[in-house]
């Protein structure tokens, strides 16, 4: 009797030992996922709440139909120029040509830097809407028409 | 001597089996929670990341009344790349489940991939508006976001 209870208690004993070491694997692999999204969350937040936009300038030229915007990131975030969006009346528009401090090329709209934006419209738009990548917005109804 | 030991072999085998039952019980249960518990911490973690904005003004012309449809563009601001189709959204106008929700990516109507960014344009399809007041809410993987809208 004596060698079968320790038997099957070491058994047992080592069960439990694998058991809880897949239990542990599974537990701590998801709560890393769960930090790691959480910390990319937080980072996003502050990023969000760093970020202001201000539309600076919109000029619309009725005779070649092109709209001209100037947006200044007037927050402390650096934004993307791709990752910025261009309504006008509401409607997605994909820009002609961007330039951040007359360089056409760059991707970095860095803080207090002006962002100018042309895209063509067939007519003089009422609104413009800028969104910047983490969806912060700003709007102008003020059109010059030249 | 033999009639003392062969029960007690007989009854140590049997422990031992019995043990190595509940042993391996544990270990097949265990093994199923750890499989949920991952799963479960993979979900989470995409729905932490996944963030949308509808980014359109709250006008009256989102609502096209001759083809009873409503547009919406929703910017991706999360982490999480997305499919581009109606699936990914579940649409309710008006307290209402709409399924005949088409989305395309603006700028580039053949991506099947909503990125990071990227803009999506979101076509909630038969409807029949009447004018007063509309609340269009849009759910993308636990996310939810509400656009209301006046006719």
């Amino acid at each position: 009797m004596g060698f079968g209870v320790s038997g099957s208690t070491a058994v047992i004993f080592l069960g439990v030992l694998i058991a809880s070491g897949t239990l542990y694997t599974a537990a701590a692999g998801s709560a890393e996922q769960i930090t790691d999204a959480r910390d990319g969350k937080g980072e996003d937040l502050l990023d969000r709440r760093n970020t202001d936009l201000e539309i600076t300038k919109t000029v619309y030229n009725q005779s070649t139909d092109v709209l001209e915007l100037n947006v200044t990131n007037t927050g402390t975030t650096t934004l993307s120029v791709n990752g910025t969006s261009l309504l006008v009346d509401n409607d997605y528009v994909t820009p002609d040509t961007t330039s951040v401090d007359g360089g056409g090329s760059t991707d970095v709209w860095g803080a207090g830097d002006v962002l100018v934006v042309t895209a063509t419209n067939n007519s003089t738009p009422d609104r413009v809407t800028v969104v910047a990548e983490n969806g912060v917005a700003a709007s102008n109804s003020t059109i010059e028409v030249s | 001597m033999a009639d003392v030991s062969v029960p007690s072999l007989i009854l140590f085998i049997a422990s031992i089996v019995i043990a190595a039952g509940v042993a391996g019980v544990l270990i097949d249960t265990v093994t199923g929670i750890s499989g949920s518990l991952d799963d479960r911490g993979a979900d989470v973690a995409e729905n932490i990341r996944t963030d949308i904005e509808i980014i359109s003004s709250s006008e009256p012309d989102v609502y096209n009344a001759s083809e009873g449809t409503v547009t919406l563009y929703v910017k991706n601001t999360g982490r999480q790349t997305l499919p581009a189709t109606g699936q990914t959204f579940d649409v309710i106008v008006d307290a209402q489940y709409r399924a005949n929700v088409s989305v395309a990516v603006a700028g580039d109507a053949s991506a099947d991939e909503w990125a990071p960014h990227d803009v999506v344009e979101v076509t909630i399809n038969d409807l029949n508006l009447d004018d007063g007041d509309h609340r269009v809410t849009l759910v993308v993987d636990g996310d939810e976001e509400v656009f209301r809208f006046n006719l």
